[in-house]
Parts: structure tokens; sequence; C-alpha cells
């Protein structure tokens, strides 16, 4: 018997968390092989490690003969693996169609368009998609979402499907359809192996070969039937709690449901009354009425998608319906109704408590907004601790808890507050059979001790089935409303599941034949370059596609750097006009009156009302009302005539030292010129012969404008290009579609390369948008070399977006890639790259971080060819300097970014 | 409104909570506010200081010397000899913004009684100091020149100016360009903390979840400007004391601390709610960050703490005068810190933060149900 996958000694840690201990399992190959368990046991780890996309910590993994350790072995055995990763649709592109999600997979794995093209014909056509080509991903109901993945999995015939959790959070109908689906391609490559991860032991039934797991550990394999015998029971739900070891069920008893005492004549707890909502023209939710009376569990079934989710924060006011009303207890639920809020207890569907705060710290703060009595608090928080069974844990924070814990401190926190309605979103997603009966029972008690109304949401039909009522959700309408019970004898069916069927079937009218599904193409070889260049250029055509279809992002993208070149551009101006200007003249004579009228004659200077005296002076200054300030000295006249030097005092105010120096020198200038004119009027000969001529070279105008619209330039380049591609990377890691990259043939070097081409492009075409438009509003002279001027920028913007590459390939967040891009890159440009201060009187620290980054090198270059006239030989350094940094962004960028995950 | 002040400050303890277990952020906001701080004051000076100087002298003459030996620090660098040749290489390649050049027979000229003229070749490009270098270095030249032919007569002038520096004596950028840093890193670093948190909690989904509580937006609102504020705040003013007035050596006008740190409050609130308001009209990081750079850059060097604000052309200056708090916050910190202004001289800069303060919160809750809703 061959193996599609050998684990030797496999053990593996998250921090101080076993993720896996020590497992030794061969994994049959040419068959379906299922590993079950609850979640967080170990089964994505697992499956992880075996398609190559986590890094192994210790043992040895071998899949389809190759060692998995090893780089080489990975990279041969890529284009045989497929993987999909757990959540729905979680590697799909949710802007992209489905047909350029296809493609996109297609490009990944090095194909021809031909090829691509009719391998897509055949897959769409084999799964039912055929009709959506062009519907986008994130529009797609959960099971075709699912469809979908597949179909991505599948488009290079691979040898070892790897497939984790792919039907959690679908309904029982796209259920069914997707393992008829993979039953049928099965059919059509009985070479391929298959190996699934589920948390659904009614679907492990179908499976040829199982492993149980539990904790890290496999606790059982073998067929389905030969776990049945091992346990000695009747479902394989009820063989794994068995399989569990002593202490973990220990606690497990079955789940009972008491019936409910019916209390006649109130108003029911929930009521809603023909509720839609539309988002846009999308109409999540479609004329839904239901009554839940006081005290009963009512399920609410439904797929992803369905608008269940939107109901239900509807029902608790999250959400205002676009028709229709929601009445509790009789009164109409307003979203302002804080009364209303106090009687609710909300649990979303992902876990939504603050990690920040331990166990304790959340129920404390929970009890506080829902304004528990202050002398009842401590107490409330210590008996719902108790009854949660949570004392223990009351220190830790919920970050590091098992999924089921989680869900039921979640449950204790809805609860605080003694809430007469619970309402609770697939509260039992991937929790383990034993937690979700303790749940159950939880619920229950609830339910018949306390009178509290329940309005919950799942997936399981077996916890359907304990519903006092249920009702059926589809395309945000309500199809059927009942006890189980009556509603699997309405449609004569045998189960729940197949009532369920049953009804969405009615609903979606006859299945869309499935077409041929024969592909007779085999794998066209190609060079190893062109299949290179085919990857990189998905990343490309996908970065691009996703940027065009998020207008926010494209606008700001083009129209960001106009919008700074037109306020700094004009903003940004070292021509000091218009300094309030105010003279005490203490001596009024008509000598002290023409001293006067030298500053308010030039336009530099703006004559405001005369000083009445020092103190005047003072407070004016002080309010910043007034710069300058002339005090001519009583009998500065007379002085002047008597041919003595008299003395003036001129007051700048300093606080803003480059304005301060600019108004000396031009008082400076003003004095002289006085002097030489009253020395010529009244005789005295000019003194030396001597003129001196000073010439502004570059710039004769000396408009500040022409200086600095190309330093803008440089500024807007960096900026912009660096937060646009900083985002790349660091998002496809938090919306998990990186596993692509990790399970794929790809390259590092071409996935980075591929990301950064668009945002090069876009910022060449910023360059190029500056740089007209600074022509047109600025007028600067341009008396260099354009074309240096285009491949330095060219040179300059590879640069600029490899420092967002670089930092997005080792931040974590979002929010710290942006964050660090700012930080990092505005001080030093905006201080010193020459955009202030010329680079040259910078003090010596401040040059070397000027040096450090591309823009000062690039200023030099923009500086020069517009106002200095230069050419390439000008500026040979400055685009060495330019390159070397893209390179060693690139390169470093290369180096920090993980193939495969820790 | 008890109620609603106690859900405030649970919901702000929260916040501080989330700011403390972040480390990186923490790191972040430390290098900004103290090494970022000392590094632009310490390194930027827009005051002319040690400027470069080359001299081409053709005359090597006593005049020629004499006039470059008056050439001296601290406003110009010791001058160095250039060749014609040379000195155009270098002004082309900005390694000196000012050339002086003296004529063949520059000083014979002048005694035999011809008209001589001496030369001075500006960089133009480099704005901020080849205008006021170049005036200087006129009236240096013009001064020695007079006390060359008329030895012991009178000055050149025949006014004598005494100028006074208020507020800061010797004009040194350093105390403008730290306390404008402190400004700037207050202003980036409280646009992006507070825009985050709240992208950063609808992305988690635990926005939902307070608002199903009896919380009303505006305590959720409040919560997370006074969190990122109080952190601002603290930062800054350690920053102040500790990097501005012991490190870098600025002198604070007396008493001054409790009014700046009244209206550095006020400003950062306005900011903190510039910054909510902003991440209402988008959805992801990415787009808040495409948005974010814009704004801080507009923000930072249009505030009149990078050049004055009477350069701005009149539009530009009351646009940014109604839009952004920050000239405001520019011209109240001068007022305080440098000239002592009591509350009465800058209440019309306050009142004018705190009106945007209350106008962009006012903007930012009535969008807040409706953006979350999507």
């Amino acid at each position: 018997m061959s193996f599609a996958a050998e684990l030797e000694g496999v053990s593996h840690r998250y921090g101080s968390t076993a993720a896996l201990a020590d497992v030794t399992l061969k994994i049959p190959a040419g068959c379906m092989a299922g590993l079950i368990g609850p979640d967080g046991v170990g089964k994505s780890s697992l499956l992880a490690l075996v398609s190559g996309v986590r890094k192994l910590q210790s043992g040895t993994v071998t899949v389809l003969g190759g060692d998995m350790a090893r780089t080489a072995a990975r990279r041969r055995a890529a284009p045989r693996i497929a993987y999909m990763p757990q959540g729905l649709g979680r590697n799909l592109y949710p802007t992209l169609s489905v047909r350029e999600n296809l493609d996109f997979f297609g490009r990944l794995f090095g194909q021809k368009a031909e090829e691509r093209a009719a391998r897509i014909k055949m897959l769409l056509e084999a799964t039912g998609l055929a009709p959506f080509p062009d519907r986008p991903a994130g529009k797609l109901s959960g099971g075709m979402k699912q469809k979908l993945s597949l179909c991505c999995a599948l488009i290079h015939d691979p040898d070892l499907l790897i497939l984790d959790e792919p039907t959690t959070g679908v309904d029982p109908l796209s259920r069914q359809q997707f393992w008829e689906l993979i039953d049928s391609i099965r059919a059509r490559m009985p070479g391929m192996s298959v190996i699934v991860a589920t948390a659904y032991m009614e679907e492990a039934e179908r499976f040829d070969w199982l492993a149980a797991m539990d904790d890290g550990k496999v606790i059982a394999q073998g067929t389905p039937a030969e776990l049945r015998a091992q346990a000695g029971a009747e479902t394989l739900e009820e063989a794994f709690i068995r399989l569990l070891p002593e202490d973990e069920r220990a606690g497990h008893k079955p789940v009972e449901l008491r019936p409910r005492v019916v209390s006649a004549d109130k108003a029911p707890a929930i009521e809603a009354r023909h509720l839609t909502k539309r988002f846009g023209a999308f109409t999540a939710v479609d004329d839904v009425s239901f009554e839940i009376p006081e005290g009963e569990i009512f399920g609410f079934l439904g797929s992803n998608g369905c608008g269940k989710t939107t109901t239900m924060k509807m029902m608790t006011g999250l959400l205002d319906p676009t028709e229709g009303e929601t009445r509790l207890f009789g009164e109409e639920l307003k979203n302002s109704d804080m009364q209303a809020r106090l009687r609710i207890g909300y649990m979303s569907q992902s876990f939504s408590l603050y990690t920040e705060l331990t166990v304790r710290q959340n129920l404390e703060l929970h009890a506080k907004l829902y304004g528990v009595a202050p002398e009842r608090r401590a107490a409330r928080v210590n008996e719902v601790l108790a009854e949660f069974e949570l004392d223990e844990i009351a220190r830790e924070m919920p970050e590091s808890l098992p999924l089921g814990i989680r869900q039921r401190l979640q449950l204790a926190v809805a609860t605080i507050h003694e809430p007469r309605i619970l309402i609770l979103d697939e509260p039992t997603s991937g929790v383990d059979p034993v937690a979700r009966d303790a749940f159950w029972r939880k619920l229950i008690s609830l339910s018949r001790d306390k009178g509290v109304t329940i309005f919950i949401s799942t997936h399981f039909m077996n916890e359907a089935a304990r519903c006092d009522r249920i009702s059926l959700m589809h395309a945000g309408k309500v199809l059927a409303v009942g006890r189980p019970a009556d509603l699997v004898a309405e449609r004569g069916a045998q189960t729940l599941e197949a009532a369920f069927i049953g009804y969405l079937q009615d609903a979606l009218g006859p299945e869309p034949a499935a077409g041929n599904t024969d592909f007779d193409g085999a794998r066209s070889p190609r060079s190893p370059l062109r299949q290179s260049l085919t990857r990189l250029w998905a990343y490309t055509w996908r970065e691009t596609l996703e940027l065009v279809r998020d207008p926010i992002r494209l606008f700001f993208a083009l129209m960001g750097p106009v919008i700074l070149l037109i306020t700094v551009g004009y903003g940004i101006s070292f021509d000091v006009d218009d300094l309030s200007f105010a003279v005490l003249d203490q001596d009024q004579t008509p000598e002290s009156r023409r001293l006067t009228e030298q500053f308010s004659a030039i336009r530099q200077f703006s004559e405001e009302m005369p000083l009445t005296g020092t103190g005047d002076m003072t407070a004016r200054m002080g309010k910043g009302e007034l710069t300058v300030a002339l005090e001519i000295p009583n009998g500065f006249g007379r002085e002047l005539h008597q041919g003595k030097v008299p003395e003036v005092s001129l007051w700048i105010d300093g606080s803003m030292p480059f304005r301060a120096e600019t108004a000396r020198g031009y008082a400076l200038g003003l004095l002289t010129y006085f002097s030489e004119v009253y020395a010529r009027e009244n005789g005295s000969a000019d003194s030396t012969g001597v003129s001196i001529e000073t010439r502004y070279l570059f710039n004769q105008a000396f408009k500040s404008t022409n200086a600095i619209m190309p330093s803008v330039v440089m500024l807007i380049l960096i900026m912009i290009p660096a937060v646009m591609s900083a985002i790349g990377v660091v998002r496809e890691v938090e919306t998990g579609t990186i596993a692509n990259f990790r399970s794929t043939p790809i390259r590092k070097i071409e996935f980075l390369l591929g990301k950064q081409i668009p945002y090069i492009v876009i910022a060449t075409l910023n360059f190029w948008m500056l740089f007209a438009l600074g022509m047109v509003l600025f007028r600067p002279p341009f008396t260099g070399s354009l074309v240096a001027l285009a491949a330095v920028t060219l040179l300059y913007v590879i640069a600029t977006t490899g420092i967002g590459q670089l930092i997005s390939s080792f931040t974590k967040t979002q929010v710290s890639a942006v964050f660090a891009v700012a930080v990092i890159t505005i001080i030093p440009t905006v201080n010193f790259s020459g955009l202030i201060v010329p680079i040259s009187s910078l003090q010596p620290s401040g040059h070397a971080l000027g040096l450090a980054f591309p823009g000062a090198w690039y200023q030099t270059v923009s500086m020069g060819t517009f106002l200095k006239g230069f050419g390439w030989a000008d500026i040979g350094v400055n685009t060495l300097a330019i390159a070397g940094f893209a390179l060693f962004y690139i390169v470093a960028a290369v180096f920090a970014l993980r193939k495969q995950e820790a | 409104m008890w109620r609603s002040l106690l859900n405030t400050l649970r919901l702000t303890g929260k916040e501080l909570r989330a700011i403390r277990r972040d480390t990186v952020m923490l790191v972040l906001i430390f290098y900004v506010f103290t090494v970022a701080t000392y590094m632009v004051a310490d390194a930027i000076s827009t005051e002319i200081n040690d400027l470069a100087v080359a001299v081409v002298d053709e005359d090597q003459s006593t005049l020629s010397h004499r006039l470059t030996d008056a050439i001296q620090p601290p406003l110009f660098k010791h001058p160095v000899s250039l060749t014609p040749a040379q000195a155009e290489q270098a002004l082309k390649y900005g390694d000196y913004i000012l050339v002086v050049s003296f004529p063949p027979k520059f000083e014979s000229d002048l005694l035999s009684g011809h008209a001589a003229t001496l030369s001075i070749d500006v960089d133009a490009t480099a704005v901020a100091h080849a205008g006021n270098g170049a005036a200087f270095m006129q009236e240096l030249l013009a001064g020695e020149l007079s006390t060359f032919f008329t030895p012991n007569g009178s000055a050149a002038s025949l006014v004598d100016v005494v100028f006074r520096n208020r507020f800061n004596p010797n004009l040194t950028s350093k105390w403008f360009t730290s306390v404008m840093q402190l400004m700037n890193s207050v202003t980036i670093l409280t646009l992006i903390l507070a825009g985050a948190s709240l992208i950063r909690e609808r992305e988690h989904g635990t926005i939902e979840h307070v608002l199903v509580m009896p919380v009303r937006p505006h305590e959720i609102v409040f919560s997370k400007i006074l969190a990122n504020g109080a952190v601002i705040l603290g930062a800054s003013v350690f920053s102040l004391l500790v990097v501005i007035q012991w490190l870098i050596g600025v002198p604070l006008a007396q008493g001054v601390l409790p009014l700046f740190i009244a209206g550095t409050a006020i400003y950062v609130i306005a900011v903190a709610s510039i910054g909510l308001l902003l991440s209402t009209f988008t959805h992801t990081m990415g787009q808040f960050g495409l948005l974010i750079i814009p704004v801080i850059i507009v923000m930072i060097l249009l505030s009149g703490g990078m050049t004055p604000m009477e350069s701005m052309p009149g539009w530009l200056r009351v646009l940014m005068q109604l839009i952004s708090p920050a000239p405001h916050f520019v011209a109240f910190t001068q007022s305080v810190l440098y000239r002592g202004a009591g509350l009465a001289l800058v209440a019309w800069e306050i009142a004018a933060m705190a009106a945007m303060a209350a106008m962009a919160l006012a903007v930012a809750l009535a969008r807040f149900r409706r953006v979350l809703a999507n």
C-alpha cells in the first residue's frame, strides 16, 4: 500500500501551546482520507505541514515521496499538491469574478492561455458554476464559494488534494452537492489522493479511511466501520466521544430536552413583522415575519450569506430594517432604546470580546456597561464565573483559551445582566461535540429554568433538532417554520437534514445539469522562464484588478498626489511678504517720517497702526499681530542733521526664526538705501565706489515655487507609492489569501515583483501627472534633460514602492504597516531631503539620515534637471545610488518574506 | 448623564489597556517623541549659520584678502578658495550656496578712483538660505569696504540700527524646530492612532458587540479620543519637559506649562476627532492609509510651522485656517511658549481649535451608525 503522506514523530508548538504532540501517521494514497475531530485539536496544523505552507518544527513529513523539510523537495511537490485552506472562500479574491479567480490560479501554475481557458470551461461546467462566470466571488453564496475554491484547487490536476474543513458554514444541500462533486472528480481522476479535515462527523461516514484526533494526538484510525466497531457505537459522533480519553468525556451526559411550560396570553418575546433589509440593490432579508413566545428555543437555519446574521442584527437593534419592524415583548424596538438593550444578550458569530482583557475583566467591564448595580456586581461576576465553570481561568487572556471555552465565555458575558432574550449567532461553529453538548445543556437550563427566550442560528442538524421550533432560511426568505418533527413529517423525510434539503431544492428549482467533465488536454510543457513570467504576471494582473475595483483606493492613488502638489506647492514658500510692521516714532520730524516711509513703501512690509508706546508694542507683538517694530528715538532728525550717527531700534518677533531673519535682511537693505539717498541729497560723496552685484543663479527671479516644486515631487513620489505598496503583502496575510502564495509553486521574488509592478506603473503615471500639472500651475523653467529625469524617476519609484514592500513583508498587521511607513518615511523626507533646508546646510546627523533614504538623492536630480540644466553627465552618482536603493529594498524584502508560515 | 460619563470612562480604560499591549505602537510613539524630536531639532535650521561659502579671488590683493578674512563663523563657514571653473561646478552640485568673486585688478581700480564690481553668486535653488545669506554677505562686505576706505571715519551707514529680537534673542531655530517637531509628532500619531482604533474594531467585529450594549455611539467615540489623546498628551508633555527643555535647552517662559497643556489637549482632541471622522469614510486600512498620508503632510507642511503662513497665497491661508487646526496650534504655541502669552491673548486660537473639534465630532457621530451598519 502506498502513502500520500507519512508523518514521523511530528510535533508543533505555537508559543507555549502544543498543537501537535509527537504524531506518527501514514495517510494512504489513492483514496479519500479524513481527519476528524473538533476545532483546535491540530487538524489544520497537520494539513498545513503536509501541504508545506507551515514550517516543520520537529519530526519528518514525507509527501508524495519528498521530504517536506527540504526546499528543493517542496518546490518539486508544489505543482502536484492542491491546498484549500479553512474558511469559506478564504483563498478567493472577493472583487475578482469567478473566471478571473480561476485564471489567477491557472497562471500561478504557469499555464498557457489556451490550456487555462479549456480547463476553466471544463471545471465550471463540472461544478455547475458555468452560468455565472462573471459574478464577483464575494457575491457568491457560501456553497458556491466552496465550489469555486475547489475549482481553483483542481485547476492543475493535482495528485494530492488537501481540503481543510471545506464544508463548514455551508448549508446541507450545498454540502451534499460538494461531496457528490468530489466523488465525480475522483471517479475521473482515480489516482488522486484526497485528505479532508472535518468537524462534521456525519460527513466522515463517506470517507475511505479516517484518523480521529484529539488534543494534538491521533486517538484512532481505520475505516469508518472499524472505528464504530472499535468504540461499539452506532454513529461516528458517539464513537468519537467514546474514543476520547476518560477525563475528557467525564463531564459528558447526553442532552435532554425538557418540555416547555407554555404560558398563554402573553405578548411574544420577539416578533418580526415583514422585515426587509436592502444594501444598495442587494436584498439581504426579504419580508421575514415570525413570532417567538417567551422561553422558547427558536432555531434559525440556513447557509452563510442567506440573511441569518442580518436578521439577527435587526433583532438586536444593530441594524435598522429598511421596511418592517421588530417588537420585543410587544414594544417596537428602536435603535436608540437603551432599555430594550438591557433585555437582550447577543453573541456574534466571531469572537468579539476584548482580547486585551482577562476573562474576569471582560465580565466586569460588561457588568458595568450593562449597569449591574455596584453592590451586586462582584457577586454577579463570581456567580457567572462559577455557573459557566470559568472560575479556574478567570485570570487568563481569552486568546490563549480553546475555542469551546471562549464560546462559553461569550455566552457568560451575554448573560451577565440576566437578559430576557438571548440572540446567538452560530455560537457552536467549530466547537467539539463534548463542549457543544455542554453548551446546549446550559441553553436548555436558561430556557426551562429561567424562562429566557433563545434565538439561535446553527449549521448542525442535531442541534436544530433540539430547538422547540426552527425556521429555514434561504436567500433572504424564510422557507418554512415549525417544530422539527413536524417539518420532517411534512416533507415525508427520514431526517431533518433530508427535509431541509427538500425545502432548498424546491426553492432552487432543478439543479443545472452538470456538463461534460472530460478534459483531454494534458499538461502542456513550457520553458521554466515562461512559467516564471506567467506566475509573476498572475500577481501583477490580480493586484491591478483589485486596485481598479476599489474606487476609494484608486481615487487617492491618482488624486492624492495632485491634491498634495496643489496645496503644498502653493503653501510652502520662502517668499516672505506682508510682514506686519508698526512704528514707534518718538521724534516726529520729517526725517523720522521719511525713514518710516521707506518701510511702508515696499510690499514686504505692511504697515499697521503706529505704536503708542513700548507697552503697546509688547502687547501687540505678544499677540503675534506684529512682526517688526521700528523705534525712532527722540532727537533722531536733529542728530542726523548734525552729522552724528543716530540710533534706531528694530524689534523683531523671533518666535519664527526664518521670518525674523528675513525681516532683518529687508530692514538692513532699507536702511542702507536710506543712508545712500540721504547722503547723496546732502552732498556727501558716495564713500567707496564699489558696487556689489548679487546674482541669483538657476532661479533668477528667486521664486520659491520654482525651487519647491521639484522637491514636492520628490516628497509625493516617496509617500504615496510607499503607503500603497505597504498594504500589499500584509493585507494578504490578514485576509488569508497569502495561503495561495505559500501553497503554489510561485517564488518569493515573483510574488514581490508581481505585486510591485502595478504600483510602479501608478507611481510613474503620478509623476507625469505631477509634471504636467506643475508646469501649468507653477511654470517653473525646465532646463535639463527630461529623458534623464524620467529614467531616474522610474528608478526612484521602484525604490519607493520597494520601501513599502519591505515594510509590508515583516509587519504583522495593516495598521502597523501604515504606521511604520508614516513614521519611518515622513520624518526624514520632510526634514532631511532638501525640501526645507538645503542638504549641504544640514548638521552631520541629519545629513547622514537624509542620505540613508532615496529622497535626498532624488531631490538633487529633480532640482538639477528643473533648474540647473542637469543632463546624464551630472547625475551619474545619484542614479547609481537610487538604483542601489531599489535593488536593496527588493533583496531585503525577499529575505524578510517567509514562504512558509512559522 | 452620569451614566454616560461612567460608560465613557469604562471604555476609556479598555482602550488604554489595548494601547498598553501593543508593543510596536509604544516603541514608535517613544521613538517619535524622543529620538526623532531631538534629531530634527538638532539637524534642521533655517537660520543663517555656518553657510558654505567659496571665494574666487582673481585679484589676490590686500583688499581681497582682507575681505575674504572677514567672512567668518558663526554666520559663514571659513571660505574655500576656488578657480572660476571649479566655482561654477560647485554651485551646480550644491556644494556651496554663496560664491564671492573678486575680479582682476579689483583693488587697483578702486584705489585709482575707478568703479569696480564685486559679485556674489547665489545658488537660488536653496530658497531657505539664499536670500538671507546673500543679504548678510552683502552687508558684511559693504561694512568691511567702508572701514577699509575710511579707516577712522564714521561708519558707512548714517543711521545705526540696533536689532532686538524679541522672544528668541539669538534667533536660534532649534527652539522653533523642536517645538514644531513636537506638533508634527502629535499630528501624525494622533491621526493614525485614533483612526486606526476604529477601523481595527470594525475589522475585528468588536464594535458590534459594544453597539448592542446599552452604550451610545458618542460614548464609544469619546472614549477613543480620551484614551488616545491622553497617551499622546502625556508623551508630548514628557517630550517638552525632558527632550525640549532639558536636553535641547530651550528656555520656556515662566508658568506657561498649564496653559500649554490645556491648549495641546484641545489640539489633540481636534486632531483625534478628525482622525475618527476620516476613518468613517474608509472601510479598510489600505484605504485609510492612502487617505491619511496626504492629510498628514498637508497639516504639517501648511501649518505655519515649516514656512510662515504669511508666505501662502491668501486663499490657501484662509482655507487652511478654516479646515486645519494645525495653524492655530502653531500660533498658539508660539504665543505661549515663546512670548509667554496669557489665556486672553490666545483665546481666539483655542476657540478655533475647539470649534473644529466640535465640528469634526458632530459629523463623525452623525456618520457613525450609518457607516457601521454596512
